[in-house]
């Protein structure tokens, strides 16, 4: 059973795991929050960090693009299996067409553009510059408080799939979700090793670590209370949910499932077990032999594309698995895929984001032993129903004490704020605004 | 921790009460993998003399990439715990790029008979060797060995003259062999199979085949990694034209409950299991030597019986990628201690000219994708699934075990499965790649074991 746990939480996202930490944070029982050096070699004997908040701009060069073309022009293939669609991974037939749309009409410079259309910044924690997004809203009617969010990423992802999600909520008026009662500054950082945030250069860097390091930056930032929102968040199975499993398909209502957690569940060895099993090779290899993993997808912008553009397909519904072209294109633009590719490739981050699973299944235990203390922090849930595991309220229960909202999405998968951003801010709007009149 | 284990026990105990009902036989699977349609014309017997080539072209093209290689700097002290470090990454290349002579090794490759014939379709290349001279009176017996992954025919090039010329390095030459080493279909030189479904069975049936057609209706095998599958295959398959089956890798997947008793007990009552000391001291304490080991080396296995296409991607596209895949086996199969050194304590045992020579067949060859394929077409219904591997195997078996094997099977689970066990040796030292670490070991093992087997004219005896 352990094993179905533990594949079902970073098979599910990498963010979650952070914010479980951050709202853990505040609760009852403290966590020892700890500290920490990520920089090469000694920490500095001089205690002060430099502090300062210092604006960043991305930016390329012909030369590196010059050498991505290059890279694609030369890149190898090996001719899929007849009638494989998605079934074997990432079909090199359609890879084919990517590459050449990312050859000929990709425009990275442009991209480019378009990630700096939101001020970015840096600045340096625990020996690390963290990059982070903060974008506050144009316009806050007087009296008005603004609410601010740290929104964080997963893998494969970056700060940039909160680019759609942004604007509805720093302006929701605008994109008529309600009448601006509840408005945002939103701040989301890239995660050490990922993006534009340098990689930690000692070993143990785990969630934990992110957490504390994006508290300081809130704390730096000058917030002392704050709303996080993350990719998605862990359960641990235990006894209880074992006698639930086994009677939940024919009397749920006894074990506290409702119809559509029995929709979303079973066939239970199918959707859970074999799912699983069958989408977690990734997280195996990474979790064991990151450096190994990411050599060759650091060194190949096509391997990259392959391997990060397979969870966007299979994560965002799994029957993607039976078409040829694993359905990118019915639910994301090649643009918004590839810039996402390229933020990994540019700054050459693929191996410490690997790594990142390493780091947190070796403290599995320690992980454990403080999850059982719960997170009372007021939370909000929203159930995507092609998420490759469904988590039901009950169980979410088990660490999540006071859930505020819990709501079944009608549509949409992992990339939740990339996918279905009108959706998941209506959600998160809903969820502030019970929030607030507690 | 307890529950686990009582779920497991349970789970365990449901399979084997299912699993009651035993087939004997394990038929020859016919197929076809080449493209498209079977064509109503019968196939093309021929077997044509090959030859490994390269191109200036294939070589600079291959510099070039070497020099744009891009590297990420490794954890501080992390060695080989994160899989192969970088630093050491980069002495590899530059070796490879500036002393390594890649038209000297396939002259090396070249310097054994190479032929390619095709079957069901597709075709299979392999490596015959016969011996460079034969007492009067004397025959040859012929010798299938197979390699696995990630290796290649390659691995047994320094085998191969201790067994079809033994005199010559000091063995005893009562026996001689002639070597047939061909490549696994999606493999080096053989054509990978076009359509789904290739699978061990499959494997051993086109070898079957191709001994066959070779002229041969008997025949010793040996093999480890897939390898040891394929053969085991092989002696269900055609039990009557196997003479003997010799493996240094013998993992048995159809466990049961007295393996699940022996793993909790063993320890203590290794006696009544069968267990011998040197068994114990390989196998526990069996959370550290069994389970956890098996999850930190087998994410591999994980990945490739899963999504093949796409992890084998960027190792086709990558050289210096393909060889931190492949060289992080070398190095821990062949020692789990070698994970504690910062250069995975690869020259230790293995030059480089003959890893970056293996590393180059599969990167000339293009072959990375398929050869990961073959995990999935084998592993994708899980363990101790397929029909296989509830069969036993009675062909007479010797068996080759060595220490730095990831997981020990001893003979008292292996007899389960291989029901006629002529030899079990313990052996003093060595890993998985047996044939390019230890040749003499290994060859002399086979060598007693093909003794036995014909002293006693034993493959007579197996009567069914």
């Amino acid at each position: 059973m352990w094993l179905a746990l533990s594949l079902r939480e970073p098979a599910l996202g990498v963010g979650g795991m952070v914010v479980c930490w951050l709202m853990s944070r505040r609760k009852i029982k403290r966590l020892e929050m700890g500290d920490g050096w990520w920089g090469s070699g000694e920490r500095p004997l001089r205690e002060n960090e430099d502090e300062r908040i210092r604006p960043f701009k991305i930016e390329t060069s012909d030369k590196e693009i010059e050498d991505l073309h290059h890279r694609l022009d030369q890149a190898r293939y090996a001719p899929p299996l007849e009638g494989a669609a998605f079934h074997y991974g990432f079909n090199s037939d359609y890879l084919q067409k990517v590459v050449a749309y990312w050859r000929n009409q990709f425009d990275w410079n442009k991209q480019v553009e378009i990630l700096n259309k939101y001020p970015h910044f840096h600045t340096t924690i625990e020996g690390i510059d963290i990059h982070f997004i903060h974008v506050k809203p144009p316009y806050v009617p007087h009296g008005r408080a603004v609410q601010p969010i740290l929104m964080v990423h997963g893998w494969p992802g970056s700060f940039y799939e909160f680019y759609k999600i942004i604007p509805l909520l720093t302006e929701p008026a605008k994109y008529g979700l309600g009448d601006g009662d509840v408005v945002f500054e939103v701040i989301c950082p890239s995660i050490p090793g990922y993006g534009f945030s340098e990689a930690p250069h000692q070993k143990g860097f785990d969630s934990r670590a992110t957490a504390r390091i994006f508290h300081k930056l809130m704390k730096r930032l000058g917030f002392k209370e704050y709303y996080v929102q993350g990719g998605d968040w862990g359960s641990r199975i235990t006894t209880n949910m074992l006698v639930q499993v086994m009677l939940g398909a024919y009397v749920p209502w006894l074990v506290g499932f409702t119809r559509e957690d029995v929709r979303r569940m079973y066939p239970f060895m199918q959707k859970n077990v074999y799912d699983l099993l069958r989408e977690s090779g990734y997280l195996h290899i990474q979790a064991t032999k990151p450096d190994t993993a990411g050599c060759g997808v650091n060194d190949s912008p096509v391997g990259l594309a392959a391997y990060i553009l397979e969870k966007f397909s299979t994560w965002t519904n799994k029957s993607f698995l039976h078409k040829d072209d694993g359905g990118l294109e019915s639910k994301y633009s090649l643009d918004e895929l590839l810039t996402n590719v390229m933020i990994y490739w540019v700054t050459s981050s693929i191996v410490p984001s690997m790594r990142y699973y390493k780091e947190n299944f070796s403290q599995d235990p320690h992980l454990t032993n403080d999850s059982r203390i719960g997170v009372y922090v007021p939370s909000g849930i929203a159930a995507f129903p092609e998420e490759i595991a469904h988590t039901p309220r009950s169980w979410a229960k088990m660490i999540f004490k006071n859930i505020v909202s819990y709501s079944y999405m009608p549509r949409g998968g992992h990339f939740a704020a990339f996918e279905e951003p009108k959706l998941l801010a209506q959600d998160i709007i809903h969820f502030v605004r019970r929030v607030e009149q507690l | 921790m307890l529950l686990e284990v009582f779920v497991i026990l349970g789970t365990i105990i449901v399979y084997f009460l299912r699993s009651r009902k035993k087939e004997e036989t394990l038929s020859f699977k016919d197929g076809w993998w080449g493209r498209g349609q079977k064509p109503d014309t019968e196939e093309d017997a021929t077997i044509w003399p090959f030859k490994v080539e390269t191109t200036e072209k294939d070589l600079s093209d291959l510099y070039r990439r070497l020099d744009e290689a891009r590297f990420s700097e490794p954890l501080e002290d992390s060695c080989f715990h994160y899989g192969t470090n970088s630093v050491y990454l980069r002495k590899v290349v530059s070796y490879w790029k500036n002393q390594f002579n890649w038209k000297k090794q396939v002259e090396i490759l070249n310097k054994y008979p190479q032929f390619k014939t095709k079957i069901q379709g597709i075709d299979i290349h392999f490596v015959h060797v016969k011996p460079p001279c034969l007492p009067e009176g004397r025959s040859a017996k012929p010798l299938l060995m197979v390699h696995g992954w990630p290796g290649s025919f390659y691995e047994f090039y320094k085998i191969i003259p201790l067994l079809t010329d033994p005199a010559s390095h000091g063995l005893s030459d009562e026996h001689i062999f002639e070597v047939i080493c061909p490549s696994i279909p999606g493999y080096g030189f053989s054509e990978a199979p076009h359509k789904q479904g290739f699978n061990s069975v499959s494997a051993a049936s086109v070898f079957y085949e191709l001994m066959l057609r070779l002229g041969f209706s008997e025949f010793y095998a040996q093999g480890g990694d897939w390898g040891w599958l394929i053969c085991t295959n092989l002696a269900q398959i055609a039990p009557n034209h196997l003479k003997g089956l010799h493996l240094n890798l013998a993992s048995v997947t159809n466990m049961g409950f007295t393996h699940l008793l022996s793993i909790l007990l063993g320890r203590y009552l290794p006696g009544l299991f069968g267990f011998q000391e040197e068994d114990v001291r390989r196998m526990f304490p069996f959370l550290k030597k069994g389970l956890y080991r098996i999850l930190l080396e087998s994410g591999y296995a994980h990945i490739q019986a899963t999504k093949p296409d796409t992890v084998g991607c960027g190792l086709n596209d990558s050289p210096v990628g393909l060889a931190a895949y492949i060289l992080e086996k070398f190095s821990t199969w062949t020692d789990l201690e070698f994970r504690n050194l910062e250069d995975g304590g690869l020259e230790r045992k293995f030059n480089l000219d003959d890893l970056l020579t293996n590393i180059m067949i599969y990167w000339v060859s293009g072959c990375i994708v398929s050869s990961m394929r073959f995990y999935k077409e084998n592993l994708q219904k899980g363990i101790g699934t397929q029909k296989h591997e509830k069969l036993p195997v009675q062909v007479p078996t010797g068996i080759a075990s060595f220490p730095n094997e990831i997981m020990h099977t001893p003979q008292a689970w292996a007899q389960k499965k291989y029901t006629n066990i002529v030899s079990f040796h313990l052996m003093p030292k060595g890993g998985h790649f047996a044939a390019l670490e230890e040749p003499e070991l290994l060859a002399e093992d086979i060598l007693q074991f093909v003794g036995r087997v014909e002293k006693e004219q034993l493959w007579r005896k197996k009567g069914e």
